[in-house]
């Protein structure tokens, strides 16, 4: 086991490395660096200014060469300047980092929380009515556009009710909040945005939850433990909910990727200032080295979960083998 | 075990799924309202034939009329020759921004829509199965490389991964200028994109159940009993790696169709004017408080259809499930 | 929907004790040297002056300084040196002009930010204005006053829109600490490290606290030597999708939302809603200098024939565009230059005109070669005739204008195949590289009397060798236009001027190398109890008279 888990570690990091290249590299084929944006808005640039500007930044250089000075100023742990906002990137990154934190984190225990038990329940009275209405809302919550729930959130509460803002992060010129004043105020601008990605991600919480439940009390022990007389919930948590849980660790682990990429579209209708908006803001404008920190960030932390699920495999179902 | 054996089998097998698949009613509704749909998607044409009203008809002095309004086609107006005849004409849902009939446009919209999500969904299933089930039969090195390349992209940001995709000029790539040169272009390279990147979860998913499946007392007894390793994997692997991938692909449907909709959302999808639900919903989200039904009919389309996808692939999942047969 | 009007007619109307703006693009640090964002530009004339600025007019009036220089207040002269004709401007700043903490404005802070800004580790966009100063002197006995020595004599000398200054006492030391460091300033300007020290500004406002990407306040500048503001606090929130701006005004989250902001369409909608239900808003638009137009690619062999590119003119209808899809808010244009810019013409001596003919766009076709064919679509030497037409992708009015476009032209016989792109794409790749095929859609930003230089001389065509600079992107050539952009340049007379950009004009609407649709105007909408508040249509936003602004 834990050679498995070192072996794996030295993988991990390996396919960062080289994720981090394909990364940089996509990222240069696209057309287009900063300078030759802002050329293309201002008619007032010549050729001088250009040729002047790229040089200055560096855009002269082939790509491997730009990424081996990335790779040198990140490893010295500088990770490099913001072209667009023209401050340091640690600086830029780390308050965004930690809005988004408790945004999808917040989203994420709330799905789990309650897709789990709504899952085995309908598992367990499949073929009844209250099946049918959880699996036609997680059908739901699967099938709803993201940014059309996030505006109809808005109209909903913001302008029909009036009851949480329309965006934002905190009440902008309210001072230094102190303890429990900043964690309302924080609240209030969290609510729309944690509502509608938990009702993204909930429905497919719960058909997996559902699905592999009914899968797992189908098997074949479950019936021997049954027969040998235990009594349902030592089966259903005991037996069933166990086995059930391997399908559902990967699903929520892969759904830890989620927590940067998967909050873009809902961060920039909210205009919640997390790191999702950043990541697609800086591909859209090229500012080189804020897209690769947060690509790299959210890379990481999508390959040490996938690595934590395996774990989790071999602690759950003895029978996968490590060999 | 004969192969004459196998083949019965397989049939009853296909009878059973069908008896099965019956007994859950909202999955019979759901196929029966997919199946209108694609009737609808396909007959779009005939619409157009016999109502006189073709998607990109325009006219542009009655926008955003309401829901049963009758807008005036002038007498000038050379390209609309079998409404100049008519002089008045029905819009049942109302009109967009260019005066275009909603209706219409909604039911050539299907056929996008539907489209993108039924292409993406079966080759990003068929690719994750051949990676999928390669990693989890053959384990060792193989499984390795496939399953790190597979966590790799499964890793990368999607939603950004893709808006750089889209801004990379795919035209540079030979086979795909040879392929398309025209107005659908878009489409062929929405769905490259998202082929590209929706197989991983099926790979994934499927090398998880093969390796559940592998350790399993019937295969290991299959196994000891003689069998050869294809026997093994078509008559037992197959049917339990078949029901979660038919739940994976019909999420991957829905799925699709909100890629569709969320890379139009950031301007990058179906370019106009062809009618996909997901751009109708973004030309409409602007003006969602003047004109909330614009909005609303596109969404609910794509709610209707993808809830239905899911109702028949959960329906399919109990079906072909082996051990619910063996109840 | 009784809900929402019971709620609607809830809504706050602001008072003088906060403002708060919503604003859909990313703005900067508001450094003005540094500064490349257009939303930057706007916040920063709350806080900041320029030399000088231009009027609603538009007119070019004195800012920060007493008086414009010109040759005919004698203000500048006109001088040879080494056989060059140079010119020498006199400027004196405002007596009572000062930063925020309390130091005098001079002519050394003038001179610093010259020097600043032509710093080859300082990351400055736009050059040109202060490159074309040779020297500046400052008058040791008076530093108020100073002269520009610039290095040629153009008559647009005194035009320094994009001239800024920057606090010498505050920014001096970290300049000459890191210049040497490749954006060393950048990085270490107080602009960026502390930005919210009243000594960086000399607006009416000043900043309380910026979040980049966030929002950002300002309160009032005490130490503004002009027109004290009425409003105690402005905040400008940043609300990156147009699609919710109106619930956030609806909402009351915010009071008021920028000239970057509704998309046009957005804004007649918003209007009617606003006037049908009688809300506290009121959507202001105003003609600008923004000139939508197509390209029409000189490389392509269909287009290469003069007679198909008139067809193509004579073929739409723009007159029945601006009055469908903009309510005649947005105005037809003839040619490059708006009727805002005294270089305007629409007299048909001096251009051609091209109204609506639909029989002559196809007597034209007819003649160059292209046969109507049995689909609808001409055809020459068994080829159809058939263009492609981009546009940046996700742009709604352009997206609507294309498609009422493309059925425009396939009433005469032309197929368009609209194929767009993201704009990154379409403006670096395509139409840079002149990849667009045949029609690319898009816009020229432009300010009064613009000489069109960057867009259609010959050496402004990208390639290679220039390192794919300018803007001529039809790829248009004209030997005779190139000579008079030449001349316009060192043309003092305005009237003299004027005739030759009629010249231009001729020779731009004959050949037809772009297809000119309409002006933009801009939109944007305020509190109806605003007062004092007037959009320009140019780059010297309505930010620019914050001053007057008032909540009643």
């Amino acid at each position: 086991m834990t050679t498995f888990i070192i072996r794996r570690l030295i993988q991990t990091v390996i396919t960062i490395a080289m994720l981090s290249f394909v990364c940089f590299y996509i990222l240069s084929l696209m057309p287009g660096d900063p300078v030759d944006i802002l050329a293309s808005s201002n008619p007032h640039i010549t050729s001088e200014d250009v040729a002047r500007l790229k040089a200055l930044y560096g855009l002269d250089k082939p790509a491997y060469v730009r990424y081996m000075n990335w790779l040198k100023t990140v490893i010295t742990g500088d990770l490099g300047y913001s072209r667009t906002y023209k401050i340091p990137v640690s600086e830029l990154i780390g308050p965004r980092l930690a809005n988004t934190f408790f945004l999808s984190l917040a989203a994420l225990g709330l799905s789990i929380l309650v897709a789990i038990p709504l899952g085995i329940i309908a598992a367990l009275k499949q073929g009844t009515k209250f099946d049918y209405v959880i699996n036609l809302g997680a059908f739901a919550g699967i099938s709803v556009p993201s940014f059309w729930l996030g505006i109809v959130l808005i109209l909903a509460f913001s302008v029909w009710l009036g009851m949480f803002p329309a965006g934002g992060t905190f009440t902008i010129g309210a001072g230094e909040l102190s303890g429990w004043e900043f964690i309302k105020d924080r609240m209030k601008y969290m609510t729309l945005p944690v509502l509608s990605l938990t009702a993204l991600q909930l429905g497919s919480f719960v058909r997996y939850a559902r699905s592999s439940m009914i899968e797992s009390m189908r098997a074949d022990y479950i019936r021997t433990a049954r027969a040998k007389g235990l009594s349902r919930l030592t089966v259903v948590l005991g037996h069933g909910f166990r086995n059930a849980l391997i399908p559902l660790v990967t699903v929520i682990a892969i759904s830890f990727s989620f927590i940067f990429s998967g909050a873009i579209i809902t961060e920039t209708v909210f205009a919640y200032q997390g790191v999702g908006k950043l990541v697609y803001d800086s591909v859209i404008a090229n500012d080189f080295n804020v897209a690769m920190i947060a690509f790299m960030i959210s890379v990481a932390m999508v390959l040490v979960m996938n690595l934590v699920a395996d774990i989790l495999y071999g602690y759950l179902d003895p029978r996968i083998s490590y060999g | 075990m004969s192969f004459q054996d196998t083949e019965e089998k397989s049939k009853s097998m296909a009878q059973m799924v069908w008896e099965q698949f019956k007994e859950h009613r909202l999955a019979l509704i759901s196929l029966f309202i997919i199946g209108l749909f694609i009737i609808m998607a396909l007959g779009a044409p005939f619409v157009t034939k016999w109502t006189g009203i073709s998607p990109d008809d325009q006219n542009v002095f009655s926008r955003y009329l309401p829901l049963m309004s009758k807008s005036e086609v002038s007498a000038d107006d050379t390209s609309n020759r079998l409404a100049a005849s008519v002089n008045t004409r029905l819009h049942i849902l109302g009109t967009d921004e260019l005066g275009r009939d909603v209706l219409i446009r909604l039911v050539y919209g299907a056929r996008i829509s539907m489209g993108i999500g039924l292409v993406v969904a079966l080759i990003s299933a068929l690719v994750g199965l051949l990676i999928g089930s390669l990693a989890g039969v053959y384990g060792g090195w193989i499984d390795t490389v496939l399953m790190r390349v597979t966590d790799s992209l499964l890793s990368l940001p999607l939603l950004p991964i893709l808006i750089v995709f889209a801004a990379v000029d795919l035209n540079k790539l030979p086979f795909f200028a040879s392929l398309v040169e025209n107005q659908s272009q878009s489409i062929f390279k929405l769905v490259f994109i998202l082929c590209l990147f929706s197989w991983m979860t099926v790979a994934r998913l499927v090398r998880g159940s093969i390796l559940s499946i592998k350790e399993r007392e019937f295969i290991l007894a299959a196994r000891t009993m003689g069998a050869s390793r294809a026997e093994i994997i078509i008559t037992h692997m197959v049917p339990n790696i078949l029901a979660p991938l038919l739940v994976a692909v019909t999420l991957n449907v829905g799925q699709s169709i909100l890629s569709e909709a969320a890379l139009s959302f950031l301007g990058l999808g179906i370019q106009p004017p062809i009618p996909s639900w997901g751009n109708m919903l973004f030309n409409a989200q602007e003006i969602i408080t003047q004109a909330p039904l614009l909005a609303i009919f596109p969404g609910l389309l794509i709610l209707i259809v993808v809830v239905c996808f899911n109702f028949v692939g959960d329906g399919l999942q109990n079906a072909v499930d082996p051990k619910a047969l063996r109840r | 929907m009784l809900l929402a009007q019971s709620s609607w007619g809830a809504i706050q109307k602001p008072t003088n004790e906060v403002l708060r703006i919503g604003i859909t693009q990313e703005f900067e640090n508001l450094n003005p040297v540094l500064m490349q964002m257009m939303a930057t530009t706007i916040i920063y004339k709350m806080v900041n002056r320029n030399l000088m600025t231009m009027d609603a007019t538009p007119k070019w009036i004195p800012q920060l300084v007493k008086s414009i220089p010109s040759l005919a207040n004698k203000g500048a002269r006109i001088y040879t040196e080494n056989g060059v004709k140079k010119i020498s401007a006199n400027w004196e700043i405002l007596p009572n002009a000062v930063w925020g903490d309390g130091t005098p404005i001079t002519g050394y802070d003038v001179k610093f930010a010259w020097t600043v800004a032509r710093t080859p580790t300082v990351s400055v966009g736009e050059r040109e204005q202060y490159d074309q100063i040779e020297d500046i002197k400052v008058d040791e006995k008076n530093p108020k006053k100073f002269t520009f020595i610039y290095k040629q004599a153009k008559w647009d000398f005194a035009r320094l829109g994009t001239f800024y200054v920057l606090p010498k006492h505050l920014e001096e030391e970290i300049f000459n600490k890191y210049s040497k460091e490749n954006e060393g300033y950048a990085k270490n300007s107080q602009y960026t490290r502390n930005p919210t020290n009243p000594g960086l500004y000399n607006g009416p406002y000043r900043v309380e606290e910026i979040k980049l990407g966030s929002h950002l306040s300002l309160i009032p500048n005490e130490k503004f030597y002009g027109k004290k503001p009425n409003i105690k606090k402005i905040i400008l929130k940043l609300i990156p999708n147009t699609g919710t701006l109106e619930a956030n005004m609806l909402s009351g989250t915010i009071d008021m939302v920028s000239e970057l902001g509704f998309t046009f369409d957005q804004a007649l909608a918003f209007d009617k809603k606003i006037k049908a239900e009688h809300l506290p808003f009121k959507i202001n638009f105003k003609e600008g200098l923004t000139y939508e137009h197509i390209d029409l690619n000189q490389e392509n062999p269909i287009l290469k024939d003069v007679r198909v590119r008139k067809a193509l003119v004579y073929a739409i209808n723009r007159d029945n565009l601006v009055k469908a899809l903009f309510e005649g808010k947005q105005k037809k244009a003839l040619h490059m230059i708006s009727p805002m810019d005294p270089w305007y013409t629409d007299d048909p001596k001096k251009i051609t005109l091209y109204p609506t003919d639909k029989a002559k766009a196809g007597q034209l076709l007819d003649e160059a070669g292209w046969k109507m064919g049995p689909d609808g679509i001409r055809v020459k030497d068994g080829q159809k005739l058939s263009l492609p037409f981009m546009t940046t992708a996700g742009n709604k009015t352009r997206e609507l204008v294309q498609v009422y476009l493309q059925k425009e032209w396939k009433s005469v016989g032309i197929d368009i195949q609209i194929k767009n792109e993201p704009a990154r794409v379409f403006f670096n790749e395509t139409t840079k590289k002149g990849k667009y095929g045949g029609m690319a859609m898009y816009a020229w930003i432009s300010s009064p009397e613009n000489t069109p230089r960057a867009q259609l001389h010959t050496a402004n065509i990208p390639n290679a060798a220039n390192g794919w600079s300018g803007q001529n992107y039809p790829r248009w050539t004209n030997p005779e236009v190139d000579k008079i952009i030449e001349e316009i340049d060192v043309t003092f007379d305005p009237k003299k001027r004027k005739n030759l950009v009629a010249k231009v004009l001729k020779a731009y609407t004959d050949e037809v190398p772009v297809i000119p649709l309409y002006y933009r105007a801009e939109v944007s909408a305020t509190p109806v109890n605003q007062s004092g508040y007037q959009l320009t249509g140019h780059q010297f936003s309505s930010s620019n008279t914050i001053e007057n602004w008032n909540l009643q």
